[in-house]
């Protein structure tokens, strides 16, 4: 995996569920989602890198009322990650109760995992630990 | 330096709410007529044109729409762009109005925001309006504009222990200033009960946590100091502008109970006018959603973060308060054409700032500042006004 990633194979391993965030060649900072510079020292030059798939839960919503694509889902959890990596992704959340929100704490260890989408589409997701 | 060479002369809007029959140029044409002719402006003098539109392409199907709009208010000739930053449209044409009369290029120029927005199904307007957050990243996954502010929101419960009650509470203040503002689209008082009506949207926020879909559009007349003499006595001068972004996607902000464009835009504007928030007397923020007036009264430094809730549990925010916030009624009650609620911000602060606001007048108004601000708060723009005599 040492050839130039692009955004539209970062959406592919998803879909295969084979999650890989962008590398900075130059500083080693992890950064997904995709961004064509390093936030950490600006170069534009990216590898692939493998994660371990642990995170913790910094926020989340509970949605209720969807996009048409979307409404046979609901109600589903879109939690933000912070991966052990350092970055964050957005990501459906797996493992809670979407009816119990009260009941999820933020701060929880969650563990990588995907969602088989109504839409025929697989989401990235994160599990509870 | 605070600029000094701006000057809003006349501003207007029409009704917000759903106006069916009534197209997006029957719309701009009757806020531009009333910001223009029906305030001694004539058409003739406006020298260029900046307008606000957000995706009219989605809602009725047409682009291009600066020439177009201005053709139909009978100012066809002169220059004329579109401005689209999301709901800080508005604002940026304002600021490219501010910039062209600062430039010295022009000395009259018109600024006008515009939406249609009930003429396509809600699930349709929703789409549209997540065209404003990550296509990609984000919004593929299912995550709607409320969801944006509902992470918002529990990071900022967590934090700082915000309640649901307190984001109701917005909402009960909106619709009771609103009550008095016959250019609102909710004119009714609602309990505090009914906004905790439990009809979630997107956890933790609920029906009456969200500005509605609206149709509307404003507009008002910026000329220089010299030019402005010949139309009032009392113009509202822009001393103050700042403008700013951040990442589009919420995963890549390492802060979710602050939005970073309306604190960077905040200090800019400040900076500009050489004011601080305590010289402030009123604000006009950006209530897409509940949570986003608390956070925003934070942001633009009228109460340090985490104080936001309380400072509106204890009435400082309300229309008779120390910091009115949003006197007329805001997003959540007045309606949000998405182009059209910056130029409507500033309406606002025009009305009130030179005593015009009837019962929504609020007792301090010399000095005031607006926050207008876009999609997943992306886009912030923050401008400071003065009125001329102050």
């Amino acid at each position: 995996m040492s050839e130039k990633p692009t955004v539209e194979e970062y959406l592919q391993n998803i879909q295969d569920g084979q999650f890989k965030a962008y590398k900075c060649v130059n500083c080693g900072m992890i950064i997904a989602p995709p961004s064509g510079s390093c936030y950490g020292c600006g170069s534009n030059k990216m590898e692939w890198a493998n994660v371990t798939g642990k995170g913790k839960l910094v926020s989340f919503t509970v949605i209720h009322i969807a996009p048409d694509a979307f409404a046979e889902e609901t109600p589903y959890y879109i939690a933000i990650i912070e991966l052990a990596e350092g970055t964050r992704v957005s990501a459906r959340l797996l493992g809670y109760d979407p009816l119990k929100p009260e009941e999820v704490k933020l701060g929880s260890d969650v563990k990588l995992d995907y969602e088989d989408g109504k839409t025929g589409k697989k989401y990235l997701a994160f599990r509870a630990a | 330096m605070p600029l000094n060479n701006t000057n809003i002369v006349s501003a207007a809007q029409t009704k917000f709410g759903v106006h069916k029959g009534v197209t997006l140029r029957e719309m701009f044409s009757e806020a531009v007529d009333k910001a223009t002719v029906d305030a001694g402006v004539p058409k003739k003098n406006i020298q260029a044109a900046f307008i606000g539109s957000f995706i009219p392409e989605m809602l009725v199907h047409q682009g291009h729409t600066a020439p177009l709009l201005m053709d139909f208010a009978g100012m066809k000739g002169i220059p004329a762009t579109r401005h689209e930053d999301a709901c800080a449209s508005g604002a940026t044409a304002l600021r490219a109005g501010v910039m062209a009369i600062e430039s010295g290029m022009y000395d009259t120029v018109l600024v006008a925001g515009v939406e249609k927005m009930t003429s396509v199904s809600t699930n349709k307007a929703t789409e549209a309006l997540a065209a404003a957050a990550d296509d990609q990243f984000e919004s593929s996954m299912g995550l709607t504009f409320p969801g944006v502010f509902g992470i918002a929101a529990v990071a900022h419960m967590q934090k700082y222990g915000t309640t649901e009650e307190d984001m109701a509470r917005v909402a009960v203040k909106a619709h009771k200033n609103a009550t008095t503002n016959p250019l609102a689209q909710f004119q009714k008082e609602i309990s505090l009960e009914k906004a905790m009506t439990p009809r979630y949207i997107a956890w933790p926020l609920k029906l009456f946590d969200c500005s509605p879909i609206s149709d509307g559009a404003a507009a008002l007349v910026l000329t220089s100091t010299e030019k402005a003499k010949q139309y009032t006595d009392l113009p509202v001068k822009i001393t103050g502008t700042g403008q700013a972004s951040a990442s589009m996607n919420l995963c890549d902000r390492s802060d979710l109970t602050s939005f970073s464009a309306s604190v960077d835009a905040s200090r800019a504007a400040y900076e500009m006018a050489g004011l601080e928030a305590k010289d402030m007397d009123f604000a006009v923020v950006h209530d897409c959603f509940t949570i986003a007036e608390i956070i925003a009264s934070e942001d633009i430094g009228f109460f340090k973060p985490g104080e936001g809730a309380k400072a509106l549990r204890d009435g400082v925010t309300a229309l008779d308060g120390d910091k009115p916030i949003n006197p007329m009624g805001g997003l959540k009650a007045v309606g949000h054409p998405v182009g059209a609620t910056g130029v409507k911000q500033a309406v606002v602060l025009y009305r009130e700032l030179i005593g015009d606001a009837g019962p929504n007048q609020v007792s301090k108004h010399d000095t005031a500042i607006m926050h207008n601000f876009g999609g997943t708060g992306a886009t912030a723009v923050v401008t400071i006004m003065r009125r001329a005599d102050a």
